[in-house]
């Protein structure tokens, strides 16, 4: 479904990635993991496109997206939810998801608003309230249930369980478990090793910009020595 | 009827197409953030167009409403194709940038529009309907003020409506906030951009059109058109529809009783309204803080030393103006004297620009002052040359300190306003006071005998001008320069660490109006009189010009831009009818070519070479 091939990202002169390599199945949740700085978050940037990757390859469903406009990759199926939120502020509930959606196009059932709430509950009671004025959880669901308005094959989550209380951790577990279930594939980026081996099937370890291992979760789950290893967590 | 409500309802009808054109301006900027100059262009293109349109239909009601419709969809279109063609290539840049590119449309525009419709002022027959009057209360009203009066509340719910109520403006409210969310949502952000352009240009286009049968359409109203609309944009609030609505009846009203009330003062009541109200209210009547929409660029570049190059250059450059008096005769000499004043004029701008980060529309009133200080020292109190020259600084100085305290309190664009508004007094008080001989300035101001001899005095002026401008860049690269960039790019942390951002934003602006007052009292003596269009307008948008056209984020950029520009400008002046046009498509082409400007650009090449 997602194929990223030696992808390398420059900010400038920096030489943020230096050869990215994961490939997520259809179906399938996918963790990068990777202590701070080690460019997960810019890995999923290149991604969707608001880092322009100055080499590699992103071949989404077949077509190598790389270098294409944000909206256009969008549009091919890619849904991306930042580290930040990034939720209009401004805007209500309602109408944050409504900039967020898109046809469904891919055979996937549609997401309806009454299937969000479904999936996060705490947002249909705030369905009029400014998204500025919600709690941190709860502008991640909104994220995420915006991203997913544009009905996407596949979605990129940047840290959905960072600074979240345990309690909204576990719902967010039990959301992406949902959207697998779905049919949708999940990449995440996460520094949470927990919380990644509760929600995925395969992780890629990333270290200064580079893959160095990839391979099942379970294997790393079981496997203290390799842990050890590769995130020295 | 009696007077004041005659007045009241011509007020009311103005603000009407006032209230229009302000809202257009508002919508581009909340979203685009783009400080669109050209808008009053769009204007009075709409006026135009409505009148050529008019003017060829049967003058019945209907096809007059058909006929403002077609000349606003057309001014929308023209919007577009703006858009399209040079502003959408040019988001990424510097928003100064996009500024400068709107100013070279607008000169476009002026000789286009002269070139059609011709240097005379057009005005529409009145047919019968449209000088109607209707009986209220035993009172006969204008039906068309009527008319006027309640369309701008109509539209003004009308796109209050278009906002909140439909996925278009949900999608517009949210570019104002995080474009880049918005992309990687899938929205394509070019057609929204587009759409949002050509909407704004329609509500100018419509503003002109309607504005048509009480006036008429003509090549001055651009100018005057796009200051009443930025007063009213930030008196209202930038991106507040109520508030731009607000503020165009409060400056619709000011303007006609003003003109009955208080004569002589209007010109400068408007301005002395918008300085009241932004000092107490930085944001505007309705407005809000502005926070920078993500995903817009609005790092500054960082600035740094002259490269061996650039200043092996520079010296030579220096040395061949030193030997200038031997290779040119007076004519090139008095040219070059005026080269240097703008040069010192665009650095003293570009040191509270650039490194102090706040923008001026006004800088003209510390050249103004500073000219004004020299010429009536030496005409009325018969000082010799250097005392005028040194008191012109010292004046200007002392009133940019004055000013300072107000504006260095705000940021932005309601900053960049109030230095406007403050230039709109300055002018005001020079041309309606006796001291300073009102429309008639100041003659006869002429450099001392041992100065007269037009090699020493622009040896003189070089001294002053180079000197002046090589102290401002020592300045900038002192701690005092690094302290103010650090307050400029984050005044928070600059204040943890022991700064005064106030205080350092306040010594710049006293700075640069100094040494803009040295420009103005060189330039006094240079030209030998002073009239108050050195304070004007297009005096202050020269200096913007140079500063942009050279690049803000560089030291040598007020120094190439200007000499580039009055170079232009000099030649071009000679050479055609026609030199707003080639003016704005060559200011146009080379922000096109050049996005970070000249002297920008070429400094990233050297680099580049180097690296």
């Amino acid at each position: 479904m997602l194929e990223v091939i030696d992808l390398h990202s420059r900010y400038g002169r920096a030489h943020i990635l230096q050869g990215v390599f994961f490939a997520a199945a259809a179906g399938e949740v996918l963790v990068l993991l990777g202590r701070n700085g080690a460019g997960k978050s810019t890995t999923l940037k290149s991604i969707i496109g608001l880092v322009r990757p100055s080499a590699g390859r992103v071949v989404f469903d077949g077509v190598d997206v790389a270098g294409w406009e944000p909206y256009r990759i969008a549009r091919a199926g890619l849904g991306y939810v930042p580290e930040d939120r990034r939720i209009f502020s401004d805007l209500t509930v309602a109408e944050n998801l409504l900039v967020g959606r898109q046809k469904a196009r891919f055979g996937l059932a549609p997401w309806t608003e009454a299937r969000l709430f479904a999936l996060f509950p705490n947002l249909a009671d705030l369905y009029r309230r400014p998204a500025g004025q919600m709690s941190g959880g709860e502008q991640q669901m909104l994220t995420i249930a915006r991203t997913l308005m544009g009905n996407p094959r596949c979605i990129l989550l940047d840290e959905p369980s960072e600074g979240l209380a345990p309690v909204i951790a576990e719902q967010m577990a039990h959301a992406i478990l949902a959207l697998k279930a779905e049919g949708v594939t999940v990449v995440l980026a996460e520094q949470n090793l927990h919380f990644a081996a509760r929600v995925a099937d395969r992780a890629a370890v990333i270290e200064t910009g580079r893959t160095i291992w990839s391979g099942a979760m379970a294997a790393l789950r079981e496997d203290a020595a390799l842990r050890a290893a590769h995130l020295h967590l | 009827m009696d007077a004041f409500l005659i007045q009241l309802l011509t007020g009311l009808a103005g603000a009407s197409s006032l209230f229009l054109v302000a809202a257009g301006l508002t919508v581009i900027f909340g979203v685009t953030r783009v400080v669109n100059f050209s808008h009053g262009s769009l204007f009075m293109l709409g006026a135009f167009i409505a009148w050529s349109v008019l003017t060829r239909l049967p003058r019945e009601p209907g096809w007059h409403v058909a006929g403002v419709l077609i000349a606003a969809l057309a001014t929308a279109g023209i919007g577009a194709l703006l858009e399209m063609g040079l502003l959408r290539r040019i988001y990424r840049a510097p928003e100064l940038l996009q500024l400068l590119a709107t100013f070279g449309v607008v000169l476009m525009v002026q000789d286009l529009a002269l070139l059609i419709w011709g240097p005379n002022d057009l005005s529409l027959p009145r047919p019968p309907w449209l000088r109607g009057f209707v009986r209220i209360a035993e009172q006969q009203f204008p039906l068309y003020d009527l008319i006027l009066i309640g369309i701008a509340p109509l539209m003004l719910v009308a796109l209050w409506l278009l906002f909140t109520h439909t996925r278009w403006g949900t999608l517009v409210r949210a570019a104002t906030q995080d474009r880049d969310m918005l992309a990687a949502l899938g929205v394509d952000q070019r057609l929204l951009f587009t759409s949002v352009f050509a909407l704004g240009a329609g509500l100018a286009g419509l503003g002109g059109a309607l504005a048509l049968p009480d006036g008429s359409a003509n090549l001055q109203m651009d100018m005057s058109v796009i200051t009443d609309a930025f007063v009213v944009v930030v008196v209202g609030g930038m991106g507040s529809l109520p508030g731009a609505y607000l503020a165009a009846l409060l400056i619709a009203l000011l303007q006609t009783f003003g003109i009955v009330l208080l004569p002589k003062a209007t010109l400068v009541l408007m301005f002395v309204v918008m300085a009241s109200v932004l000092v107490v209210r930085p944001h505007g009547l309705l407005g809000r803080a502005q926070v920078p929409t993500r995903g817009e660029a609005h790092a500054y570049a960082l600035i740094r030393p002259a490269t061996p190059a650039l200043r092996t250059l520079g010296a030579a450059a220096l040395a061949l103006a030193l030997a200038a008096p031997l290779l040119v005769g007076p004519f090139w000499l008095s040219v070059l004297t005026e080269a240097l004043i703008a040069m010192l004029f665009a650095a003293s701008l570009h040191a509270m620009m650039g490194p102090g980060g706040m923008i001026s529309f006004g800088h003209a009133a510390w050249f103004g002052i500073g000219a004004y200080a020299a010429a009536l020292a030496a005409r009325g109190l018969a000082v010799p040359m250097p005392v005028g020259l040194l008191l012109g600084p010292l004046l200007a100085g002392v009133v940019a300190l004055a000013f300072g305290w107000f504006v260095v309190r705000l940021s932005g664009i309601y900053l960049a306003m109030l230095t406007l508004a403050f230039a709109q007094i300055v002018w005001a008080v020079v041309f309606q006071s006796d001291i300073t001989g009102g429309d008639n300035g100041v003659l006869g101001v002429w450099p001392d005998a041992w100065a007269r001899d037009p090699r020493v005095f622009y040896l003189v002026a070089l001294v002053l001008c180079v000197g002046g401008t090589l102290a401002l860049r020592r300045v900038l690269f002192s701690p005092f320069g690094y302290a103010l960039r650090a307050a400029r790019d984050a005044p928070e942390r600059a204040e943890a660490i022991g700064l005064f951002p106030t205080g350092l934003r306040m010594a710049a602006f006293c700075l640069a109006g100094t040494a803009a007052g040295l420009a103005g009292a060189v330039g006094a003596y240079s030209k030998g009189s002073v009239f108050p269009s050195t304070i004007s307008i297009g005096r202050s948008v020269d200096a913007l010009l140079m500063v942009l056209l050279g690049g803000v984020q560089t030291m040598a950029g007020p120094v190439v831009g200007a000499l580039a520009y009055t170079g232009l400008y000099d030649v071009l002046i000679r050479a055609t009818d026609l030199w707003r046009l080639v003016l704005g498509a060559a200011i146009v082409a080379l922000v096109l070519a050049f996005p970070q400007g000249i002297a920008g650009a070429a400094s990233r090449v050297v680099r580049d070479d180097a690296a």
